[in-house]
């Protein structure tokens, strides 16, 4: 009872234009806020390809042996946030298997913890998330049936390290409705981001959605708020026509900023969208650098994941490999040269890997040779295969803008017979067996 | 399948692993880079379908008993049943440290009176083996027997390390000789014992004996109907530095007895989260098992690499165990040495150097085939040489040692 008092008392305190000073705010601050996160990982991902067609974008492997909601999921709870919402929608299942109860990540929890939100059908409007602000305001009551003060919204397919508390003590501080987390990129690459451009004291007076002009400024929104609830709430409850609520970057935010009560929190720091092949593919290949910023042995920030559990890797003795990744249970007899390999990797011996990411339990015949490919899940490469193959580096013919950068792309689960040639920008689909190779080489750009 | 408790003895104390023992009881001690050798017994007792697991432990519990915790790494943390750490403790009439496994069985009767069970099955928590429990528990009550041991064969040069049955053609043992120096059988117990509930409690009120192999088995085998279930897999009582070091490098070859990467009998244990291993531009992998976690930037040639180790560019590591988060900076040479964990061994320093294979001067009988040891969390200071059957002790600091920075072959240095 008294906690309650306390609680909205406080919450008097902040209110913008509240008379107070210095000392009193801090004093403030040191009653419990209840903060809730919410993680968006419904998104289909067209542009992973294959990588996401049989899951979701925020459940697609990364470095090995996490998938890409680990980051964000273990941000949460390294920030002290144990209750944590995730939106799923497109093709959940195996991300459902990955969540499961939370226990990864201490989430299994009997007061809070993890809460998996899918779409369900209502009796007023409610139906497929039809955009990011659309799934939050269909679960609205996830933010008023745990008596939320702040909502801290993630995106589920970004990878970086970030403590949500130093963002939430930068929003209190600033008595904000809104707090953006911003980061600076080069000013060539602004027209890729949407731009925030802040005054003296880090309030947002203008946000861009890709901007053609350079005079915005370098900050650019990484998808990371913190909201009041209270404001959030409002916002989503009052939306309608001539004031939709669908998407929080094209809706939400910039209706926000026009009340001029936004922050932009700056963070510094690897973080990344690994939402294209080429991103995902650069972003693997930066972690082999020895210089990569992206330090994932910090004992003090673990990223935690559902590991199963398997043997160490095997390492044979003719075996050779350089500036990779190994994961336990993969076995190694061939050479692998700057790869990622995940758990339960098969290299057999005269194998060559070199520039790839290959996932889960994948078997690499003897003499194969794969050449900047990532390979999904259970994959079967015959003895004998060149995969990524010679000097041609026409386009992919039917996903142009995809796969153009030489990145051969298999599909999880398909088996690539003995002996056959397959050049670059290739796209082999999920489950392919034998019938589908009817010759013994595919051309750079084609998709099986 | 009987209903069956399952007892794990942990407790003991194994000089025989010197410094892997120093500050944990055997059954904690790292096994295969991420593994406990305490996992391979638990894991086969959930794999055969046991859930209701007691672990006694004695001898420096702590390692063991944070590594166990509730059991949730092997689904043990359940609500009927489930892992239960037993260790001594004081009643009204005083309290004594057990003296050997019978006498710990004695101390928890309780617990195995109040135990839902028909069968106790004794586990030794010092082994390494893949053991499907269940035919053995299914021999054991078609016989009506009142106690089955598993045998399995060893080498007639072992028999003095084993207790040593006589198994008649029926199945029925008929003689057990405790280490014995001279025998005709080559059938050793492996420690592993099914007790019908109520006979085991009916011997253990009526007599004082304080060990199963050495004073009750032999008794018993005249009086009562004890018969032998053969185990055919690989078992290695790894309770020696040299055997732990032998059933290490065993697997590192083609295709090993003990096989680590059976899906259908996988061996659980309490993993810590870590990324990938890493290799560097400069590193050269050959023959070795690598844990999540490691850091590899030097060459590392038949070695087991537990989760965590750092080895940097330039070192050389060679047929070593190294333990989880050791240090080794760079131009570094190990050579046949056990290293526990958290060890740091300074830039150039060698370890395991030279042809000298002095035995070591405390333990000669222990420490005579070249390997050498290094302490927990002991430092080796930058360009040190030392030889080989060398002791450090857990924690040596790096001012321990003289100017010259050299310990010969056969020294133990540390108190």
């Amino acid at each position: 009872m008294l906690y309650d008092i306390k609680r909205k008392l406080w919450y008097s305190f902040c209110r913008p234009g509240s008379l107070l000073n210095g000392v009193l705010i801090a004093s403030a601050l040191e009653v419990p806020v209840r903060v809730v996160a919410m993680i968006l990982a419904g998104g289909e991902g067209t542009r992973l390809t294959v990588l996401s067609e049989k899951r979701a974008k925020p459940s697609v492997p990364f470095a090995g042996k996490f998938r890409i909601i680990d980051f964000p999921l273990s941000n949460c709870v390294n920030s002290g946030i144990f209750d944590v919402a995730v939106l799923t929608q497109y093709r959940p299942h195996s991300m459902n298997a990955h969540i499961g109860n939370g226990k990864p990540w201490d989430l299994d929890r009997s007061n809070g913890g993890v809460q998996l939100l899918q779409p369900y059908q209502g009796r007023r409007d409610e139906s497929w998330y039809k955009g990011t602000a659309d799934a939050v305001y269909q679960n609205i009551n996830y933010i008023r049936e745990r008596r939320a003060d702040l909502v801290v919204l993630l995106s589920g397919d970004h990878i970086y390290k970030m403590d949500y508390a130093a963002m939430i003590e930068f929003h209190q501080r600033n008595r904000a409705e809104l707090t953006v987390a911003v980061m600076n990129v080069a000013l060539d690459e602004t027209d890729r981001f949407g731009i925030l451009t802040v005054d003296e004291h880090d309030r947002v007076v203008e946000f861009t959605e890709k901007p053609k002009n350079r005079d915005k400024g370098t900050l650019a929104n990484m998808g990371i708020y913190v909201f009041n609830a209270e404001a959030l709430v409002a916002r989503l409850s009052g939306g309608g026509e001539g004031n939709p609520r669908i998407d929080f970057g094209k809706h939400i935010i910039p209706s926000m900023i026009g009340d001029g009560n936004v922050f932009a929190y700056p963070f510094e720091g690897y973080w990344v969208d690994v939402g294209t092949i080429q991103s995902y593919w650069e972003t693997s290949m930066d972690l082999l650098d020895p210089s990569n910023t992206l330090n994932l042995s910090d004992p003090n920030w673990v990223i935690h994941t559902r590991s199963e559990e398997r043997a160490p890797a095997k390492i044979g003795p003719q075996a050779r490999v350089t500036r990779s990744m190994v994961c336990n249970g993969c076995v190694v007899r061939g050479t692998v040269d700057r790869s990622v390999l995940s758990p339960g990797v098969y290299i057999s011996p005269g194998a060559i890997v070199r520039d790839s990411v290959v996932m889960n339990d994948t078997w690499i015949g003897p003499g194969a040779v794969l050449d900047k490919v990532i390979v999904d899940k259970n994959v079967i490469v015959g003895a004998g295969v060149r995969l990524g193959y010679g000097d041609d580096m026409s386009p992919n013919r039917q996903q142009g803008d995809k796969l153009t950068t030489g990145i051969t792309v298999v599909g999880k689960g398909a088996h690539i017979p003995a002996g056959i040639t397959i050049g670059r920008n290739v796209l082999i689909n999920a489950d392919r067996d034998e019938d589908h190779f009817p010759k013994d080489e595919i051309k750079s750009g084609e998709t099986v | 399948m009987p209903r069956t408790l399952a007892l794990i003895l942990a407790g003991g104390e194994s000089p025989a692993l010197s410094i892997l023992t120093a500050l944990r009881s055997e059954a904690a001690v790292p096994f295969a880079g991420k593994f406990r050798i305490v996992d391979f017994t638990l894991s086969n007792c959930v794999n055969s379908g046991i859930y209701n697991v007691g672990v006694l432990t004695q001898y420096r519990p702590r390692s063991l008993h944070e590594h166990i915790g509730v059991g949730k790494s092997w689904d043990l943390d359940r609500r009927i049943g489930g892992v239960r750490v037993l260790h001594p403790y004081l009643t009204a009439e005083g309290g004594d440290w057990q003296k050997g496994n019978a006498d710990a069985l004695r101390a928890n009767l309780d617990f195995i009176a109040e135990s839902p069970t028909d069968v106790v099955l004794v586990l030794a928590g010092d082994h390494i083996y893949k053991m499907d429990y269940r035919p053995m528990l299914r021999l054991h009550e078609e016989r009506d027997a009142d106690i089955t041991v598993a045998v399995h064969s060893v080498s007639p040069h072992e028999t003095h390390r084993f207790g040593i049955v006589t198994v008649e053609p029926d199945g029925t043992v008929s003689q057990f000789e405790e280490k014995p120096r001279r025998t005709r059988s080559t059938m050793a117990s492996m420690g592993i014992y099914a007790f019908r509930k109520s006979f085991l409690t009916e011997i253990l009120t009526s007599g004082n004996g304080t060990n199963i192999g050495r004073d009750l088995m032999p008794r018993l085998i005249k009086q009562t109907h004890v018969v032998a279930h053969q185990f055919q897999g690989y078992w290695a009582d790894v309770g020696t530095v040299q055997a732990y070091y032998e059933a290490n490098m065993a697997l590192l070859v083609e295709t090993p007895a003990l096989d680590l990467f059976d899906p259908d009998w996988v061996i659980h244990t309490k993993s810590e989260e870590r990324p990938a291993a890493e290799i560097g531009p400069q590193a050269r992998v050959e023959g070795n098992l690598l844990c999540d976690g490691c850091r590899i930037n030097g060459s590392v040639t038949r070695s087991v690499i537990s989760p965590g180790v750092v080895i940097a560019e330039g070192a050389i590591v060679r047929d070593s165990i190294i333990l989880t988060d050791t240090v080794i900076e760079a131009g570094a040479v190990i050579d046949r040495c056990i290293l526990d964990k958290g060890v740091r061994v300074g830039a150039g320093a060698l370890v395991g150097d030279g042809e000298d294979n002095t035995p070591n001067q405390q333990s000669p009988d222990l420490l005579n085939t070249g390997l050498t040891l290094v302490g927990r969390g002991a430092e080796i200071p930058a360009g040190a040489t030392i030889g080989r059957n060398v002791v450090i002790r857990p924690r040596v600091g790096s001012k321990t040692f003289d100017k010259t920075l050299a310990v010969p072959s056969g020294r133990t240095v540390g108190g």
